[in-house]
């Protein structure tokens, strides 16, 4: 699978403050999720790909262009749905898709074209004449991210593209998010809800306070669950078993979570509990979502 | 029931003509140009700024006009009507009142609107995006200022007892001074409002803080640089709307405005040169060092 987005030992720091710490990822070809709490270094992340930001240290490529040395060459082939309102409010849809489109290098009349296909696109045929100082929330998300795909970008960075909608508004973009995966353009969309990464994406990075917590497919920790073990006997002697087995836990107060990464994972169980001679007082399979994962992985 | 089947077109990737930076500079500066002008804005955008441009053009036009009646009753009267320098005058502060109500439209909506950061992820810098913002403002206010000399050049050429083409050749100097007035005039409105609204996003606000520092700016500076203090008639170099003022009337050798703080603080036109010149370029500076950090 392509690379489309590289990062080698990337760090950045406002002052004291470290935003991005080391990060070493390789992003696939495909729709990729950047996971992590608010703070956890997204945007910052999302602003260097575009070359607005110069990191600290490290290097970034993105579609093949160094984005530290070759920013502009980065930003034509890039799209870009900032968080937060960034639309003018004197200008209906339709005009600033167009001059968005202007702006990426498009000729005046298929700037226009563009626009009202990539509004038709989004839902927003009927109000693309519109003033944006008139549309509601989930309209403005829509148009932001019309102008983000309006020049035909290769990759999309769409930061936090579902904050402020309605659950019905939610759903609507997500399946958006996933239709233009399915046409081909790749996409990096942060979000610091997981259930709408696991959902939309087919790849996860997530981010914890500017670590790497996980890098990975997301249909891997998808397909995976957890086995909750109670026991009776020391805990200490089958973790050791468990590990010993090569088997991957965690140990929550009075039961023990047990990765289950195949259907063997129940021999494995007993198995350890016959060698460090514990009882096992009650077995439960759990599915295994990505907030489990990042909470396992990120110390939270 | 029909058999109209609805298509999802879906979506296709763009592989048309992309231009260059050129073009997305071109696209921002007639994006300015419609913004200054309220062109594909709601009416009330429109009002103000075409309301001023009126005004400016039927002023011209009344000038021009007064300048050919009178022409045919008497020479006397027509010399005793308002010449190049009387019209800088005239406009500059029709010019003025244009700028405080437009000039803010053109930068501040974009940074307090949080649109910056969907132009910025444009292939572009932030000199590219400021020099189209420049030239769309230089383009629009210029008009105020030239349009109207223009007219009355031609004019005047036209109702020359030496015939038109005489007195084009006759008076070669005049368009470069109405070019090089003009110029001095946007620089130093431009190069103050430049500065005030890099720091203030409501236009209301930029507008009054504009024109605050223009007309009591001016007055303030001409008091202090008149105090007995060691170093006061420095401070005539404050009165920032005086200095254009007095280039105009060395290079067309009229005594339009009487004194000027900086002439009465004992400094040459060239002084006067010198600091629109530092006003312009610093203005412009200034804002590309504010803006550093959108990209």
């Amino acid at each position: 699978m392509d690379t489309i987005v590289s990062l080698a030992d990337l760090t950045h720091d406002y002052g004291n403050h470290v935003a991005l710490d080391h990060l070493d990822v390789a992003v696939p070809a495909g729709v990729t999720g950047l996971v992590g709490a608010n703070g956890a270094g997204k945007t910052t992340m999302l602003r260097i790909l575009l070359g607005l930001l110069h990191p600290t240290a490290g290097s970034v490529t993105v579609l093949g262009h160094d984005a530290l040395a070759d920013p502009l060459s980065v930003r034509a082939q890039v799209g870009y749905m900032p968080e937060g309102s960034a639309l003018p409010k004197d200008q209906t849809a339709a005009d600033f898709v167009a001059y968005t489109a202007q702006m990426a290098g498009l000729p005046s009349g298929d700037a226009r074209r563009r626009a009202s296909e990539t509004l038709f696109l989004v839902g927003l045929a009927e109000e693309r004449f519109r003033f944006l100082g008139d549309f509601s929330t989930g309209m403005a998300q829509r148009v932001k991210l019309a102008q983000a795909i309006v020049h035909g970008p290769r990759l999309i960075l769409l930061d936090e593209p579902a904050s402020g909608l309605d659950p019905d508004g939610r759903v609507q973009m997500l399946e958006l998010i996933r239709r233009l995966g399915s046409f081909g353009i790749n996409v990096i969309v942060s979000s610091h809800v997981l259930s709408d990464i696991e959902s939309t994406c087919d790849y996860v990075v997530m981010l914890d306070a500017g670590r790497l917590v996980r890098s990975g497919p997301v249909v891997g920790s998808h397909s995976t669950s957890t086995v909750s073990v109670e026991i009776v006997g020391p805990a200490d002697r089958f973790t050791s078993a468990l590990a010993a087995a090569g088997v991957e836990y965690a140990v929550d107060r009075n039961a023990i979570s047990v990765i289950a990464d195949g259907d063997d994972v129940f021999d494995a169980i007993r198995d350890a509990a016959a060698a460090s001679r514990v009882g096992i007082m009650r077995l439960e399979r759990r599915s295994f979502t990505l907030e489990d994962e990042f909470l396992r992985r990120a110390d939270v | 029931m029909s058999d109209a089947v609805i298509y999802d077109r879906g979506y296709r990737s763009y592989d048309g003509p992309v231009g260059g930076r050129s073009t997305t500079r071109r696209a921002i500066v007639a994006d300015g140009i419609r913004r200054i002008l309220g062109l594909r804005r709601k009416t009330r955008r429109k009002l103000l700024p075409w309301a001023l441009l009126s005004l400016a053009m039927l002023m011209a036009g009344i000038v021009v006009g007064l300048h050919f009646a009178a022409g045919s009753i008497s020479a006397a009267i027509a010399e005793g009507l308002p010449q190049y320098a009387e019209l800088f005058d005239l406009f500059s502060r029709l010019a003025l009142l244009f700028i405080a109500v437009t000039g803010p439209e053109l930068i501040g909506p974009d940074r307090s609107q949080g649109v910056l950061s969907v132009y910025f992820s444009r292939p572009m810098t932030v000199g590219d995006y400021l020099a189209a913002k420049l030239a769309a403002f230089v383009s629009v206010t210029s008009l105020i200022y030239l349009v109207p000399q223009l007219a009355l050049h031609l004019g005047l050429a036209s109702l020359s007892a030496d015939g038109f083409l005489a007195y084009l050749g006759g008076h070669l100097d005049i368009p470069w001074k109405i070019a090089a007035v003009s110029l001095a005039f946007i620089a130093v409105h431009g190069g103050v409002l430049a500065v005030i609204t890099s720091y203030v996003d409501r236009t209301g606000f930029a507008a009054a803080a504009f024109l605050g520092t223009i007309i009591a700016g001016r007055n303030l500076a001409e008091v202090v640089a008149e105090a007995s203090f060691p170093g006061a008639r420095w401070f005539s170099l404050l009165a920032f709307d005086d200095h254009p003022r007095y280039v105009r009337d060395w290079l067309f050798d009229s005594d339009v405005g009487g004194v000027y703080a900086p002439e009465a603080a004992g400094f040459g036109p060239w002084t006067s040169v010198a600091v629109i010149a530092g006003v312009g370029l610093g203005g412009a500076l200034w804002m590309v060092q504010r803006y550093r950090r959108f990209a």
